[in-house]
């Protein structure tokens, strides 16, 4: 964590780091100005003139900003930021191409009793593609308050109600704003990521790798990571506070503070094979070759013939009942 | 370009028109005027008080003046079937565009509450009840019970975004009623943004617009704690709350202010339309003719429901 950059500004009242152009803090909506008014000390009047005519100017909603009744001209005003998303920092890739060509293989050999058996030797690799995807990494402190039932100390009824707080520490939290991946593969291959390993530029993939561009602006963003500590609060309050197996009705109210989030792009294979005319998706982590996921075929002729030996027990054991009775 | 005052009295202050020279009359409440001589923008810039502090933020208008007159025509034709036919059918007019002040508030709440949480379980039970053939019979089915449990806990939170209404001229309801903004495009006050355009000072203590955030505040953890609570359903829910952190910053609000006269013997009716989104509210006057037709035409289609019943009885 010691590699997190820490902001020019903090707010005052959370800690979390402002970014440039915010008025207030997204967490806490604590203003973060910096005090650039005079304070007066006596009464004034006055009249704002253009610089470049010296007529009177007047406030435009068509533009949104002061401009110039007489010749026209639009005042320069702060703008409102909302910018687009932009990453600030790539992982290189790890793996090469041969690596993880050699890994599909093995990938295929491997996925189980189902699998057809020609598999490995007839699926062509149609495609591989190195792919800097896009995320967010965050960090921060939560305070939480949760309610939920769960099976703990139930009566007549199978659920229960509880409560509590809990402190929730958040370290190098990956959220993915990717488009090119689904939200599993995504999540199947972050464990693999070593953020330590950050550069500046994309390194470590040829020519032809696609880099993924965030594709939402600033708020928008701000409201995903939202939404995903608020998922993954949710989760952990389940997992270590709330007593009990079973849960229904988890609610969670958090409190943030220094919250740090990290615009990343991260390295993955992207690989297409055809099997019998059929296009199958793997991808694999471009930091650890052993992450991986995707779609294999599965024998027709096999899970017939399995189903049918399942009927065929099934059957079996009725007739012993239906012997024994 | 500034320069310092003439003359000012407690609720007045006369100035003099920085173009024309013209001697203007300011109320004490605006902190912007149009010269009616030469039409310049005057922009007053008064030392702050506890009161009166300057504003922080503004959030721009986005909607012009001929917008903001179609979309309250419109309203006001469009509103609903009991509106007086003489509001229907009254022009709006345009009392002014203003920067109205209101109260920023952000706050952590802390909640201490209680509650009966309902579980529900089904039982299977046994009744009896005649059958087809008029025979007493036996039967189970299963019912819906509910097992009532105490919960207590903590609920702790950010509240962000509480607006209220500084202005005496303004309800914190009216403005309620227009909301909400779009804080997204706030931005930091400068005069330039109100040149040309009327601007309150704020006309309410902070004191009171505390006092409305904070109401403002204890509803909206109420309606959190609804929802946070689990069970299939609950009762009793009490709560107490504790405001800490706050903050507040003035705001000015674009605000589009119309009369509609619709009678000689009643007052105008207020018609607000938020500058930014063009959301229009007021309050309709319900016409008593109307609402007594309604009430009168539902009880003659029950009279002649129920004779047409007696008579099919008979
Ligand atoms: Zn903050
Ligand atoms: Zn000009
Ligand atoms: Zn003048």
């Amino acid at each position: 964590m010691n590699e997190t950059q820490i902001a020019e500004f903090n707010c005052t009242r959370c800690e979390s780091p402002l970014e440039s152009g915010d008025l207030r803090c997204a967490i806490c909506g604590q203003a973060a100005l910096n005090d650039q008014t005079v304070q007066r000390k006596k009464l004034a009047i006055q009249i704002l003139r253009c610089t470049g005519c010296g007529a009177a100017i007047t406030y435009d909603p068509k533009h949104q900003a002061p401009a110039c009744s007489f010749c026209g001209d639009v005042v320069k005003v702060e703008s409102i930021d909302d910018p687009m998303e932009q990453t600030e920092h790539y992982l290189p890739f790890t793996v090469t191409a041969d690596e993880a060509r050699a890994a599909l293989r093995g990938w295929l050999d491997s996925r189980g009793w189902f699998r057809p058996s020609d598999l490995s030797a007839s699926a062509q690799l149609t495609q591989l593609k190195p792919l800097w995807w896009v995320a967010w990494v965050f960090d921060a402190e939560a305070f939480v308050s949760w309610a939920a039932d769960s099976n703990e100390g139930s009566g007549r009824s199978d659920w229960a109600p509880h409560s509590g707080q809990n402190n929730i520490q958040f370290d190098d939290i990956l959220v993915s704003a990717s488009r090119g991946l689904s939200l599993n593969e995504a999540a199947a291959i972050s464990p693999g990521m070593n953020l330590a390993t950050k550069r500046k530029t994309p390194e470590g993939a040829d020519r032809d790798a696609t880099l993924e561009r965030f594709d939402v602006q600033r708020s928008q963003a701000r409201q995903e990571v939202s939404a995903a500590i608020h998922r993954i609060a949710t989760q952990r309050a389940q997992q270590h506070f709330i007593p009990g197996t079973r849960f229904r009705n988890v609610k969670v109210a958090i409190v943030l503070r220094r919250l740090v989030t990290r615009r990343m792009s991260l390295p993955a294979y992207v690989l297409a094979y055809r099997y019998k005319d059929q296009l199958y998706r793997v991808v694999i982590c471009g930091q650890d070759i052993r992450l991986m996921v995707g779609t294999s075929p599965k024998s027709l002729i096999k899970m017939i013939a399995v189903a049918l030996v399942v009927a065929a027990i099934g059957m079996l054991f009725l007739l012993i009942l239906a012997a024994g009775s | 370009m500034a320069t310092d005052l003439a003359n000012s009295t407690s609720d007045q202050l006369e100035i003099s028109c920085q173009s024309c020279g013209a001697r203007l009359v300011l109320e004490a409440h605006l902190r912007s005027t149009l010269c009616p001589y030469c039409a310049s923008p005057s922009i007053v810039s008064r030392p702050p008080s506890p009161n009166r502090p300057s504003p922080t933020f503004l959030v721009g208008f986005v909607v012009d003046h001929e917008h903001a007159t179609k979309t309250v025509k419109n309203w006001v034709a469009g509103s609903h079937i009991f509106a007086r036919s003489d509001f229907k059918a009254a022009v709006p007019e345009l009392t002014r565009g203003v920067y109205l002040p209101a109260y920023l508030y952000v706050a952590v709440a802390n909640t201490r509450y209680s509650a009966s949480i309902g579980e529900n379980y089904t039982e299977t039970e046994t009744y009896t009840t005649t059958d087809s053939k008029g025979k007493t019979v036996t039967r189970t089915r299963t019912v819906t019970k509910t097992e009532w449990r105490p919960l207590s806990g903590n609920h702790c939170c950010y509240v962000l975004d509480v607006l209220v209404s500084a202005s005496q001229g303004v309800t914190n309801a009216a403005l309620e009623a227009v909301e909400p903004f779009d804080l997204r495009a706030l931005r930091r006050y400068a005069d330039s943004f109100i040149s040309g355009w009327l601007a309150e000072e704020p006309s309410r203590t902070q004191d009171d617009c505390f006092r409305l955030a904070h109401d403002e505040t204890i509803a909206k953890v109420g309606a959190m704690l609804k929802n946070f609570m689990p069970g299939d359903s609950h009762s009793n829910l009490e709560y107490q709350t504790d405001l800490s952190h706050e903050v507040i910053d003035l705001v000015l609000l674009p605000i589009w202010t119309y009369a509609v006269r619709y009678a000689e013997d009643r007052p105008p009716i207020q018609i607000l339309v938020n500058g930014q989104t063009g959301r229009v509210a007021g309050k309709v006057p319900v016409s008593a003719a109307k609402v007594t037709f309604a009430v009168v035409g539902v009880l003659l289609l029950i009279g002649i429901l129920f004779l047409l019943f007696l008579a099919a009885q008979g």
